[in-house]
């Protein structure tokens, strides 16, 4: 993918205290089995109280986290709102599921199915904001949030001159049963903080939501710049290790100029496979795992970039949030993230410092 | 210079008919889809009619050649026929790997036509059977990768859901896709399947008419639902050039425009759709005298129709060309919608038809304007738009034209 652009403001809801406060500070959220779920900011100050009632779970995470990413920016309203989800409102979709056979198909209250809609929280952000241009949701695993990614960039090409961009998922008890039965979840379980040291069947879930608002110029607000972005499906390890060569070639670069790698590896024995295939390619750059933060799910590539964003502009690793690392990068000018979700759909990102010293 | 994008292929299944010359020989009868389902275990079965593809799953399996299993879903079939027409349509049988191939493909439910008839034994400890390959098809994606994976599309995949604009949304992201060069060429869609859900769904917000739908029509009482799927191929001008494919219409210009209104309402004054066709045109280069034809959105709900029908108005002032909505033949498909719109956009130029609105008696006393009744034969038609509104304010105008070289 050709093109770059810059975020200018960004705003997570996870697992971790990431919504307020200083991530450099904040301890790390640990041991609360392995279905981990966000710590729920105080909507009331982004949401009238009467909208908040009507709202279920993931329409209040998607909406708060657009919000404060808008606010972040101090940019005016953005040209375009693009998203990506996995599962869209799982309370709404096991709603209207239940309501239909409860209530044998009569007198059903519509809210539960206008909310499952996956763009629902993108219509919510247009009326909140009046953002009468561009709308586009993306639903594919673990490609939502980067197709969403892509389309921002091209909107940018085009002459728009910011966008928001996010995305957001969340998980269920219902669906974390669901998905245990076709072997996504380790079934002992595990502490997050050690997640990978129980590299084993399955991995931890988890839910989020990250905004961003991206620019094609830097300002001295700028985080990051997002220098590349490459999604490969159902690659081959082969076909992963050349696309990494061509990625890193387009933007005349070697493994050498990464600072360090934000991986997304996940403790899971049968996709783990992938991740070592790949440390080869990088034996000297140092490495991160974020999985242990916010969980699985199809969306946490967004809340990667947040991550890297922040380390980028702190120049800092949070190291509180990794009691098991004993070194960490010192400058930080280059960030490659790479992700897959359960084995299908592979990312590659590269961040870099908005000005690069010296460059 | 941006490349133009034009359509080398199409395929289809709607209620209408299994291919694209099917659909275009019932339009044509003005023989509609309509009637009560077969498939669908509802209690609205002898009551609200819809406009259901005439094939079991089996039969569809068969038809798409895969094996009759829990993990191709009736969406997944239902794509898989129509795009593998497309494919043989646009000539493409081993060039998928030799020209870098894109499938933007959209969806609203996923496959929940087949999963809401298992999901109380999925929940269930005590149940365990090979119900549980149904987990899969849950989301939107598995639709879209069962298809690429059968077909042999391996360079980009991905799904959009923005309600019933999802396949417009589709075909416009795969425009642009070539347009700043990224991919030559995209395979652009959506595939929707009768649910309970989702008939609950809007009939929850009393929307179904419990008759055939009337859009534009005064008395108009709700839309009814609808199935298929449709895919076209884009091609960049240069992989045409290089090709020699056969060029079907270009796709000239789009727009994608958000109502900020009410999740589930138009504005009364149309807004967002006055936007949408208004930019969509300007981008393509034509004026207003140049479109001879609007596929509109008309589902025959009454903001729908409304709200769309005062945008035309304020488009094109007392000069609103011929407009029909031909959601009377397909039912409203939901995801699949755009494109099978789309596709019968392209039919209207390749044919110079414009096609009949269906059950409509009684002029709109808001608006001034009737849609077209008849069947227009040999009419000089250049350049149409195509109309897809949805749900969370969502609009798209799709402007196809002729292809003059």
């Amino acid at each position: 993918m050709k093109g770059k652009c810059y975020i200018q403001g960004a705003a997570a809801i996870t697992p971790q205290h990431t919504f307020e406060g200083d991530l450099l500070s904040s301890p790390l959220v640990s041991g609360a089995g392995n279905m981990l779920s966000i710590v729920e900011p105080d909507y009331k100050a982004f949401i009238p109280a009467n909208s908040l009632r009507r709202m279920t779970r993931l329409l209040k995470m998607g909406l708060t986290t657009a919000l404060k990413a808008i606010q972040d920016s101090q940019l005016s309203t953005p040209g375009a709102i693009v998203t990506g989800t996995g599962k869209g409102s799982l309370q709404d979709t096991e709603r209207f599921i239940k309501d239909i056979r409860q209530y044998e198909e009569k007198a059903l209250n519509p809210t539960p199915f206008i909310q499952s809609t996956y763009n629902a929280v993108n219509g919510m952000i247009a009326v909140q904001q009046q953002v009468t241009t561009y709308n586009n949701t993306f639903v594919h695993r673990g490609f939502s949030f980067e197709s969403a990614l892509q389309d921002s960039l091209l909107l940018l090409a085009e002459g728009v001159s910011h966008t928001l961009t996010g995305a957001f998922d969340e998980i269920s008890a219902e669906h974390f049963y669901i998905k245990s039965r076709i072997g996504h979840w380790k079934t002992a379980t595990v502490n997050n903080a050690e997640l990978y040291h129980h590299l084993s069947p399955g991995t931890i879930s988890g839910e989020g939501a990250s905004f961003f608002v991206l620019a094609a110029a830097p300002t001295v607000n700028s985080y990051a710049c997002i220098a590349g972005l490459k999604m490969l499906y159902k690659p081959s390890p082969a076909t992963l290790t050349a696309a990494l060569s061509a990625f890193l070639a387009e933007q005349q670069l070697t493994v050498d100029d990464i600072d360090l790698v934000l991986s997304g590896r996940n403790g899971d024995s049968n996709f783990e496979h992938y991740y070592t295939h790949m440390d080869a390619s990088w034996p000297s750059v140092p490495q991160l795992p974020f999985k242990h933060l916010c969980g699985e799910y199809e969306t946490a590539g967004a809340f990667a970039l947040w991550l890297g964003a922040h380390i980028i502009r702190a120049q800092q690793v949070p190291q509180q949030w990794y009691p098991f690392q004993h070194s960490f990068p010192g400058r930080i000018n280059r960030i490659l993230l790479y992700n897959h979700f359960f084995g299908d759909q592979h990312v590659f990102i590269l961040l870099e410092h908005a000005v690069i010293p010296g460059a | 210079m941006a490349e133009r994008v034009f359509i080398t292929g199409m395929g289809m299944i709607t209620a209408i008919g299994d291919t694209v010359t099917a659909n275009y020989n019932s339009l044509r009868q003005q023989q509609s889809g309509l009637g009560f389902t077969q498939y669908l275990d509802t209690m609205y079965q002898g009551v609200l009619p819809v406009a259901e593809v005439k094939h079991s799953s089996e039969a569809l399996s068969e038809m798409a050649g895969v094996p009759h299993q829990p993990e191709y879903t009736r969406t997944t079939l239902l794509g898989l026929i129509a795009i593998q027409e497309a494919l043989q349509q646009a000539g493409i049988t081993q060039q998928l790997h030799t020209t870098p191939t894109g499938f933007v493909n959209s969806s609203t439910v996923g496959g929940m036509c087949d999963t809401e008839k298992v999901y109380f034994d999925i929940i269930d400890p005590e149940k365990h059977g090979d119900f549980l390959k149904y987990i899969d098809t849950l989301d939107c994606a598995d639709c879209t990768q069962r298809i690429a994976d059968k077909v042999g599309i391996t360079e980009a995949v991905t799904t959009i859901s923005t309600a019933c604009s999802s396949s417009a949304n589709a075909l416009m992201y795969g425009a642009r896709l070539i347009k700043q060069g990224v991919l030559r060429r995209v395979i652009c869609g959506g595939t929707e399947a009768l649910t309970r859900f989702t008939l609950n769904g809007f009939n929850s917000l009393k929307n179904v008419d419990k008759q055939p739908c009337r859009p534009f029509d005064h008395q108009r009482n709700g839309l009814n639902l609808g199935e298929g799927a449709a895919y076209l191929v884009l091609e960049s001008e240069s992989l045409v050039r290089e090709n020699g494919s056969q060029v079907l219409a270009e796709l000239s210009g789009y727009c994608n425009s958000n109502e900020a209104f009410h999740p589930t309402a138009p504005s009364p004054e149309g807004d967002g759709a006055y936007a949408a066709m208004s930019q969509a045109l300007a981008m393509s280069g034509r004026s207003l005298q140049d479109v001879q034809y609007v596929n509109v959105h008309g589902t025959a709900t009454w903001s729908n129709d409304l709200s769309e029908g005062k945008a035309l108005e304020r488009l094109f002032g007392d000069q609103v060309p011929p407009f029909s909505s031909t959601k009377p033949f397909t039912g409203h498909t939901l995801a699949a919608a755009g494109a099978i719109e789309a596709i019968y956009s392209v039919l209207a130029i390749q044919h110079q038809v414009v096609f009949p609105n269906l059950n409509f008696s009684e002029k709109m006393e808001e608006l001034s304007i009737m849609p077209e009744t008849r069947l227009l034969e040999q009419y000089p038609v250049q350049t149409v738009i195509s109309n897809s509104f949805g749900f969370g304010g969502n609009n798209a105008s799709l402007v196809i034209s002729k292809y003059e070289g």
